[in-house]
């Protein structure tokens, strides 16, 4: 084993040129248009209704709607939301009986919504802070882009070492630094490029929000979308390091991507479908973190952090076991 | 002292024996032929060299550090690896520069000796162009290059003129020479000819294991060749005691494509048995020529002839 003799400038040099050859080989370039076109697309669906209601008003009842808008966005994805974060409807029954006996307060909310509320089951906390007191169109787009980002990111991270164990390109560097410096230099250089890419999509999407549509006070969307990009870039750090893992596995580009989208996508469904026949087998979605990476939008800061810990935890172990396997194979 | 010391090296593919208890040593500031047929290992070797793979059993030492632990050897040691290819879409001279700055260089530095490099081996017109636009014998110089770079002591070269027109074939061994004064070189080629005209010590696989190894001198000693032109054709008697003569094996004319040599031709191989305690090869040329001179035949030519590949042949029993 060669971690003793880790070095920063051999790693910060490999990451730098890695970012350059994964943006000429084609990969990132896939990646970017992927994630871009995909990201966009999410947020237009979400966004054009709202647009289309507001096309609609006459400019003197924009004001006096807009808070019907959002009102009407909220009671809509509540559920869908509720149903991607897992929340059940007895932890709402539980949560409504507290709320009742002045355990738990509930928020201030507009007229219309107050009577909306009274004619819906109450709401978790989790869906309150995601759809009233953050920017729910953000948060919408949050929850979808951590869902998909696992599936685009193995277009990216796929071809880590894998291309250059097939055509032997590593040899030229494996006598001027050590294994571990090429694998944590290339881990480093996909994360800090994938990191890029999730900033520019979330810098875009926030920008025509607070710009274009204007529903949301300006410092609350900057906060929460920054608090978006740290949950989305963390979300991603384990698949990454899954896919530095098993690209040193294989030697086929092509069989490393199958691989990965394979394991990515199989754990999900294979929880999904066998929880329908036997419910502990959604437990299985704790093998990667999709049974924890919503919970980095959670309310509760230490909740979240603790959550932060977990992915860089699966991080560390996907990484372990790639590197252990790319010290100790032939190359 | 030596530069490399192979130790009882063995290494499997699946049931494929590849090397098997490979031992020699590689003489520092020598140019070290690695010789054997298609899937001897010569390859396999030189991977278990730069610690490319893992050998089963068996050691290697180079400039007396195990190569276990390779990172020691960062800077000193350099490999053209056969088949390796570079990053298709970057330009040449940022991938060269790239390999100096990990090499402790400051840009400035890399850039330049990168150049330099570029220039020995024929390809500073092109080093910013990018990889995927080079024709396969610059690729080849290519490798060569970055083998090149910086200040090697040890340079392992996997058939690096295979594939080489004559002329740049030429440039890679003039350089190889060159490089013998500050590092010792070890090559491996299908190119005996070659092989014997540039390395001064030889190691022969197959089939995995190690069939001779020593001084070129001494390998050829007992079948050490040149070819004799003379200004007429030997008589039957003149051969008869051209043949008796002490240190000559054997005499015999030239065959060309399966035929003897017409009557015009005065072409012969004679063979050498330097094996004898005092026997010395330029003692039995000179013996050779004089009695040429003697039966009044003038020699017009003499030179080297295939002993390393006669050699060859004999022990790989091809």
């Amino acid at each position: 084993m060669s971690l003793k003799t880790v070095s920063a400038r051999h790693i910060r040099l490999i990451a730098s040129y890695w970012i350059r050859y994964v943006v000429r080989s084609g990969a990132g370039l896939v990646f970017l248009l992927i994630a871009l076109v995909f990201s966009l697309t999410v947020a237009h669906i979400i966004i054009m209704p709202v647009e289309q209601i507001m096309a609609q008003q006459t400019k003197s009842d924009q004001e006096s709607n807009r808070e019907k808008i959002v009102t009407t966005i909220v009671e809509l994805s509540r559920p869908v939301i509720r149903w991607t974060l897992g929340i059940k409807s007895d932890e709402d029954d539980a949560l409504f009986g507290a709320m009742k006996q002045g355990i738990s307060s509930p928020p201030e909310v507009p007229m219309l919504e107050h009577v909306m509320a009274q004619a819906q089951p109450p709401t978790h906390p989790w869906t309150t802070f995601l759809l009233d007191e953050r920017p729910a169109l953000l948060s919408i787009i949050f929850l979808i882009l951590i869902f998909s980002m696992p599936f685009l990111i193995a277009f990216l991270a796929f071809n880590q070492i894998a291309g250059d164990v097939q055509n032997l390109g590593l040899r030229y560097v494996l006598l001027r630094t050590e294994r571990a410096n090429i694998f944590i230099g290339r881990f480093l250089g996909t994360a800090l490029f994938s990191t890029l890419v999730i900033a520019v999509i979330i810098a875009t999407i926030t920008f025509y929000l607070g710009v274009k549509i204007k529903i949301y006070p300006a410092g609350l969307l900057a906060v929460w979308a920054l608090h978006g990009f740290l949950a989305l870039a963390i979300s991603t750090l384990p698949y990454i390091a899954l896919c530095s893992w098993i690209s040193t596995l294989v030697d086929s580009p092509f069989l490393s991507l199958v691989i990965a989208k394979m394991v990515i996508g199989g754990v999900l469904l294979l929880a999904f479908l066998g929880s329908l026949a036997w419910r502990p087998v959604i437990y299985l979605n704790f093998a990667l973190p999709w049974g924890i990476q919503n919970h980095l939008l959670h309310p509760q800061l230490t909740h979240s952090l603790g959550t932060t810990l977990a992915c860089l935890a699966y991080m560390l172990v996907f990484l372990f076991l790639g590197y252990y396997r790319f010290e100790t194979r032939d190359l | 002292m030596h530069a490399i010391c192979i130790n009882r090296i063995s290494k499997s593919f699946g049931r494929i024996r590849a090397l098997d208890s490979v031992t020699f040593d590689v003489p520092s500031r020598s140019i070290f032929g690695l010789l054997g047929p298609n899937g001897a290992g010569k390859t396999t070797l030189f991977s278990i060299i730069a610690s490319f793979l893992k050998p089963q059993t068996g050691t290697v030492e180079v400039l007396g550090i195990d190569t276990g632990h390779i990172s020691q050897l960062q800077g000193r040691l350099s490999i053209f690896p056969q088949d390796a290819q570079f990053q298709r879409n970057v330009p040449i001279l940022d991938q060269l520069v790239f390999f100096r700055l990990l090499d402790g260089r400051t840009h400035h530095e890399a850039q330049n000796e990168v150049l330099h490099t570029l220039d020995l081996v024929g390809l500073q017109s092109v080093a910013k162009r990018r990889v995927g636009t080079l024709s396969h014998g610059m690729l080849k110089r290519l490798g060569i290059a970055q083998a090149f770079l910086g200040h090697p002591e040890v340079i392992l070269l996997d058939e690096p003129t295979a594939g080489l027109d004559p002329a740049n074939a030429r440039q890679i061994r003039d350089l190889i020479r060159k490089l013998q004064e500050r590092a010792t070189i070890m090559v491996s080629s299908h190119n005996l000819a070659e092989v014997q005209e540039l390395c001064n010590h030889v190691a022969i696989l197959d089939h995995g294991k190690l069939v001779l190894a020593g001084p070129v001198d001494a390998i050829t000693r007992t079948g050490r060749e040149y070819n004799l032109f003379l200004s007429r054709p030997l008589q039957e008697n003149e051969l008869e005691n051209l043949s008796s003569l002490g240190g000559v094996r054997d005499l015999k004319a030239i065959t060309v494509m399966g035929n003897t040599q017409s009557k015009e031709s005065a072409s012969y191989l004679v063979t050498l048995d330097l094996s004898g305690d005092h026997t010395n090869q330029d003692d039995v040329l000179a013996a050779l020529l004089r009695s040429i001179l003697d039966m009044g035949i003038t020699p017009r030519k003499i030179t080297e002839g295939r002993s390393l590949e006669s050699r060859f042949l004999e022990v790989t029993g091809g």
